[in-house]
């Protein structure tokens, strides 16, 4: 176990700082300690300030109080592990104390509490303590590794997208130049060289216009959220009539029919909307099937979730890709079949989990694929006052 | 090239970048003359007529300053926070031609007075276009404002 609190092994040596004046009664409990077969290095003091030197010297595993003592009162002890930070079992071992004064002090804080002339519920206490008190220690383990995991995960993503925006902004500029003075030897010296001069100089301009093209799309990709711009609230229906404008010809030339049903308002950065559902049509349009496109967009309320969906009866997804197809530059086909790059979903993806969101696919064989995600449900304050119902919280501006 | 009647001051440092927009301004048929200089320090030289350029006029400034922001010696921001600065060069329309766009350097650059602001475009025919754009709006379409010579009587002298 590597950390700083001890966890107890089952069978190792048990360090308990007792408190008790009485030396004949801490012998009697480290007797019965013993008995039941606990390896122990026992201290027993009797006043606060060699409670706490103790504490700092020798770090026991379980603390025992006498509640009734002449110099301290035995649940101050309590109090100097709370003031410590400690979270070291501390049980009772008393004469009677009244029910009330027992009750009393399981509430501030004490693990357990035992009768002086009932030691022999004291061995269950002190194991049942300790699991207890180790399981806490690991889960706290646990949490710290995962917060640890989590932070360098979240570094290194950001390491990543630092360098995807880097690399990206800057292979730009001398890839400016490559594809531009192709372009201009292509005109200015077609037909002047030889056949295989043309060909070959046509496909260096072609490599640097796709090149572009890539390194324009990853720069996209990298740059959603990137600015940390602002979110606001979002109609999804404004959104979509955008896309039906800017999409229009595409909509017209393949005799698409897009339909959508009230869309409610989200928070989202200004152009996001717009543009995640501008991908998600394009490539409704774009994977269509023997029949002209029929694609319509919904939302539903799903808890605190809009569950938006946006079908179509297109050429659908094979199984074994639903995961893969959001991903940076994957393609489920070549580019002479279906031109693109593969960057629409993995941004729709970026944008829709930056916001709160999921996002997958459902596609049936033979039944077109249904993009389903989620977005959190959108409370205007003004709309948070408590005589206004949740249902009417989210308008469609 | 003689350096009074210039219209076009272009300042840039890449040779490649210098090239093709020179190149565009030429197939676009925006203007015969353009001076070409290539870091900040010359820039405000020539604008100011001082050094090489002493025997210019100031009262003869070019129409239209097409400002790169990444520049040796002097960098292109300031460059246009001295241009802008000084009532004698302050009406001459600069334009900045950059390939970042960055969001910073955009609100910075109108801060400073840039007239305008333009991302130089990927793609060449577009780059062609946009420089040809810029040269007819500012050359031809643009009605820059009569400097009366009493304004320059007494102007600020340069700082620097």
């Amino acid at each position: 176990m590597i950390n700083a609190e001890r966890v107890i092994p089952p069978f190792g040596e048990l360090r308990i700082l007792h408190v008790e004046d009485n030396a004949m009664d801490a012998e009697l409990v480290a007797q019965s300690l013993r008995k039941a077969g606990f390896l122990l290095s026992v201290s027993v003091v009797q006043t606060e300030f060699e409670f706490e030197k103790q504490l700092r010297e020798n770090p026991p595993d379980l603390v025992l109080v006498d509640y009734n003592l002449p110099q301290w009162q035995g649940m101050e002890a309590l109090e100097v592990l709370r003031r410590q930070g400690s979270d070291i079992p501390l049980i009772l071992v008393s004469g009677a104390l009244g029910d009330m004064t027992a009750v009393e002090c399981i509430k501030r804080g004490v693990t357990d509490y035992v009768l002086k002339d009932g030691l022999a519920r004291l061995p269950e206490a002190i194991r049942r303590a300790l699991r207890e008190r180790s399981i806490v220690l690991l889960r706290r383990q646990a949490e710290r590794d995962l917060a640890v995991k989590a932070e360098e995960l979240a570094r290194s993503n950001a390491d990543l997208e630092r360098f995807a925006y880097i690399a990206s902004h800057d292979l730009q500029e001398p890839l400016r130049m490559v594809a531009a003075y192709t372009q201009l030897i292509a005109e200015r010296y077609r037909g002047q060289l030889d056949d295989k001069a043309d060909k070959y100089i046509a496909y260096a301009c072609e490599g640097a216009v796709r090149m572009q093209t890539l390194i324009q799309d990853l720069l996209a990709y990298s740059r959603v959220g990137r600015l940390g711009a602002k979110l606001v609230p979002v109609s999804c229906e404004a959104a979509m009539d955008e896309v039906l404008i800017i999409l229009g010809p595409a909509i017209r030339e393949s005799g698409s029919i897009v339909t959508y049903s009230p869309l409610p308002t989200v928070l989202a950065e200004a152009s996001q909307m717009t543009q995640i559902f501008q991908n998600f049509i394009a490539n409704a349009i774009k994977f269509h099937g023997e029949l002209p496109p029929i694609i319509s967009v919904g939302a539903e309320r799903a808890g605190d979730d809009w569950l938006f969906s946006v079908s179509d009866n297109g050429i659908g997804i094979p199984p074994e890709s639903v995961e893969t197809i959001f991903i940076v530059f994957q393609r489920l086909h070549t580019r002479t079949e279906y031109p693109g790059n593969g960057i629409g979903l993995a941004i729709c993806k970026k944008v829709i989990e930056r916001n709160g969101g999921k996002i997958w696919v459902e596609s049936p064989p033979g039944e077109g694929s249904t993009f389903k995600f989620t977005l959190p449900v959108y409370v205007p304050e003004a709309e948070m006052k408590p005589d206004k119902t949740a249902s009417r919280a989210v308008p469609v501006s | 090239m003689k350096s009074n009647g210039v219209e076009i001051l272009l300042v840039e440092d890449s040779e490649e970048d210098m090239d093709l927009t020179l190149h565009a301004l030429q197939r676009g048929k925006v203007a015969n003359r353009i001076f070409v200089v290539r870091d900040g320090e010359e820039a405000l030289d020539f604008l100011f007529c001082r050094g090489e350029y002493s025997e210019r006029s100031i009262e003869l400034p070019p129409k239209l300053v097409l400002l790169d922001l990444k520049l040796p010696k002097v960098d292109g921001m300031e460059v246009l926070k001295i241009i802008k600065a000084d009532a004698r060069t302050k009406t001459i329309p600069v334009v900045i031609l950059t390939s970042s766009k960055e969001e910073r350097d955009l609100v910075s650059g109108y801060d400073l007075g840039a007239n305008s602001f333009i991302q130089k475009p990927v793609d060449f025919e577009q780059f062609r276009e946009t420089i040809k754009n810029v040269g007819l709006y500012w050359l031809v379409i643009n009605q820059p404002p009569v400097l009366e010579p009493s304004r320059l009587i007494g102007a600020d002298h340069d700082k620097r």
